[in-house]
């Protein structure tokens, strides 16, 4: 009888322990932060050839200073999809307190989102981009001009091409030039990050759909458009016959997005589709003189820019201490020094009010920078499809099919026709 | 030395005295106590992260359940109804099968090859044991980071084809090989497994058996064949089923080689579709239905090769 009483004993402890375990430490973990003082905060950020490890701890570093008592304990995606990681950490109850560059559609919507104040956002040049119902859940802190045609100046004169090409056929004429001597036009990957494959699509969206209906995907989300009408499929064709001509090397597909910047700056092609932040590495590249920049041509040669506004931070609706985390996001954004890094790692444009950028610019960045600033001047913008993050954004998951899609049209597995009709499928699925 | 259950028999039955019957009953609370303490804190934990998450994925199923939109509904078996008419599922289970026949039986042959290559005394063979298992422990990350700076366009296996006169394949961004790709590179990280599990076995087949084999006159293959392999059952039995279940669940080098593609669905597991239909399209309802799709599948493939494999061994 002792015998059983004791193995009882033991049973009620052994199924106690862990209970008591939890919360002791639970107890502890919150009384030692609050008993210093210290609020920390969880900051999911995001490692690229131009955002590195370095870049962040002296970027957190800075407001922390400012900041003493918040603690920042920093989070990196596995991959450049750092959206699908945040929703990843939310599906096990561990979505970071502060989040950069994670869209925020899907998020906002559920309530795990902070929405900023209007006096939060009075620094901001554009502060109603990327409204979900009314509201902003992301700083639109930065623009970006998606994508840039970026070349190898040398690689063209060798070519016999005297400038960078004004419309679409002088393009089209560019690359027979350059197929002719025997170089790859354009440097097109895609591998496991896969975005680098959409950059053609959403040049040829821009000028072909968006550029005449501005806003097309928010009649997408409304039903009253599809991907299966001609405009669309005309811009899949513009893609598709790039790759049919040879004009687009079909093998760089299975590059990820370092190797495929690599192979630009390797010579392995001549023109580079890319976003703004690629300027960042070429004035980092022993070559930057040889790169030159032009946007995505229209048809006839009028003025046309892609452009992005957003990406930067959003902040958790439920963080344990949500004042410092809105403290800390504000503060990473505004921070001139932080601005001026956000320049030079990742050729940002701030969306800042009075911000001036760097005079120590290079010419990749300045050359960029000057065609953004000429299109916003002149009222050339258009929104960048495929990089959308507010109410007229792709629904989620369409993005990774837009991806697939184009890689498809690339591979010549589908017609640019079937490939729309697979995204309206994808589209009606993730509706 | 197994014993055989069915020998055992029962103590003849005495007629039951009240003393005998509380001591009975203190056996038996004893036991259930001791098992309590012993076997309650794995049944926790299995319970937990094993048991419950499972139930949760089969409840989910039958629910439009996305968390990012909280009006969840139960759905019944429509779930289940769109998976099979959902081309995109039905290309991922291909792809599995595919990856699964290819993983099941490369890795089996070549380490069965290596294993009997290996199976002598000496540093020589220690060495190369240790090398051909390097890769089994090994991140899979890393080992899918290695071999896609190898096979890419200009990575150092295309160089050397350029070297004979060959002109770059397209290991991962051809369609039609990617698949293959990655099936061999997950082969040849699992080879190691195969050879360890087949040395195991062949080590433990007496060498009794081969001089007796050999005074009976069997030539070597003779002798592999009435000796060796079936005396391999186990070993080929812990093979298969392992490389089985690995290949079914198939997601990491995936994601890292492929990221599912080139183009849509060409090496898109089910695993992988599983993840992004619920972690990055939302729809965890319709992930969840796959999922025990994918659960029964495995279950079932894993019972039937199990039960036939486990049948040659009781055969010997």
């Amino acid at each position: 009888m002792p015998r059983t009483r004791t193995t009882a004993a033991l049973l009620a402890l052994a199924m106690a322990a862990p209970l008591s375990a939890c919360s002791v430490g639970s107890d502890s973990s919150s009384s030692s932060g609050s008993s210093k003082g210290t609020q920390e905060i969880t900051f999911l950020t995001f490692e690229t050839p131009n955002l590195t490890p370095q870049y962040w701890d002296a970027a957190i570093k800075r407001v922390t200073a400012k900041y003493p008592y918040i603690k920042v304990k920093r989070l990196v995606s596995p991959t450049a999809d750092r959206t699908a990681y945040a929703k990843q950490l939310r599906a096990s109850g561990q979505l970071p307190d502060v989040m950069i560059a994670v869209a925020p559609t899907g998020f906002a919507e559920a309530g795990d989102l902070y929405a900023w104040q209007p006096s939060e956002l009075k620094d901001f040049l554009f502060p109603g981009a990327g409204a979900i119902n009314g509201k902003i859940y992301q700083l639109p802190t930065n623009s970006q001009s998606i994508p840039n045609v970026y070349y190898r100046k040398s690689i063209f004169t060798a070519a016999g091409i005297t400038a960078p090409p004004k419309t679409y056929a002088e393009l089209l004429a560019d690359c027979a030039k350059l197929k002719a001597k025997g170089t790859t036009p354009f440097v097109v990957g895609g591998g496991k990050d896969a975005f680098p494959t959409v950059l053609p699509l959403t040049g040829t969206v821009g000028t072909d759909v968006y550029r005449k209906t501005p806003d097309w995907m928010d009649r997408r989300r409304d039903g009253k458009v599809k991907f299966a009408e001609p405009d669309f499929v005309g811009a899949l064709k513009k893609v598709g016959d790039l790759a049919s001509k040879g004009y687009i090397d079909s093998k760089m597909v299975s590059l990820d997005y370092a190797a495929t910047e690599q192979a630009f700056l390797k010579g392995k092609g001549a023109m580079y589709p890319m976003g703004s932040w690629f300027a960042a590495s070429g004035d980092k590249s022993p070559i930057k003189n040889d790169i030159g920049v032009f946007p995505w041509p229209t048809d006839d040669g009028s003025e046309l820019m892609p452009v992005y506004t957003g990406g930067g931070i959003d902040v958790n609706a439920h963080a344990k201490n949500l004042d410092a985390a809105r403290k800390f996001a504000l503060a990473f954004q505004l921070d001139q020094t932080n601005l001026d890094a956000s320049v030079k790692s990742d050729a940002l444009f701030p969306a800042i009010k009075g911000y001036k950028q760097p005079s120590d610019m290079g010419p990749v960045f300045t050359e960029t920078y000057d065609l953004w600033k000429q299109a916003v001047k002149d009222q050339a913008i258009v929104k960048a499809f495929a990089w959308e993050t507010g109410d007229d954004a792709l629904l989620p998951g369409v993005d990774a099919k837009v991806f697939a899609a184009t890689q498809d049209v690339i591979l010549g597995r589908k017609s640019p026709e079937a490939a729309a009709v697979y995204l309206d499928d994808e589209w009606k699925k993730a509706s | 030395m197994a014993i055989d259950v069915r020998t055992v028999r029962s103590q003849p039955v005495s007629r039951v005295r009240p003393a005998a019957g509380r001591s009975r009953s203190r056996r038996i609370r004893a036991a259930l106590a001791r098992f309590g303490v012993f076997g309650a804190p794995g049944l926790l934990v299995y319970g937990c992260f094993v048991l419950a998450p499972v139930g949760l994925s089969f409840w989910y199923s039958l629910t439009n359940y996305n968390p990012f939109n909280p009006q969840t509904r139960f759905v019944g078996l429509d779930n289940y109804r769109m998976l099979f008419g959902d081309d995109e599922f039905l290309t991922s289970l291909r792809v599995t099968s595919v990856l699964t026949v290819i993983l099941v039986i490369v890795p089996n042959l070549a380490g069965l090859g290596v294993a009997m290559l290996l199976n002598r005394k000496g540093w020589f063979y220690n060495t190369w044991r240790g090398v051909f298992f390097v890769p089994m422990v090994l991140s899979s990350v890393v080992v899918s980071i290695v071999w896609t700076r190898l096979l890419a366009d200009d990575g150092v296996v295309n160089q050397a084809l350029g070297w004979i006169g060959v002109s770059p394949v397209g290991w991962l961004s051809d369609p039609s090989l990617a698949l293959y790709s990655v099936a061999g590179i997950m082969a040849w990280q699992m080879l190691g497994f195969c050879v360890v599990v087949y040395l195991a076995g062949l080590q433990s087949v007496p060498a009794e058996l081969y001089e007796a084999a050999s005074i009976d006159g069997a030539a070597p293959f003779a002798r592999f064949r009435h000796v060796t392999w079936p005396l391999l059952a186990p070993a080929l039995t812990i093979n298969t089923v392992v490389l089985l279940i690995s290949a079914f669940k198939a997601y990491d080098h995936i994601q890292v080689i492929t990221n599912g593609g080139p183009g849509s669905g060409t090496t898109a597991t089910v695993a992988f579709l599983t993840l992004q239909t619920g972690f990055i399209a939302n729809h965890q309802g319709y992930a969840s239905a796959m999922a025990v799709v994918m659960l029964l599948i495995v279950a079932t493939a894993s019972a039937v090769v199990l039960r036939l494999l486990q049948r040659r061994e009781v055969d010997l």
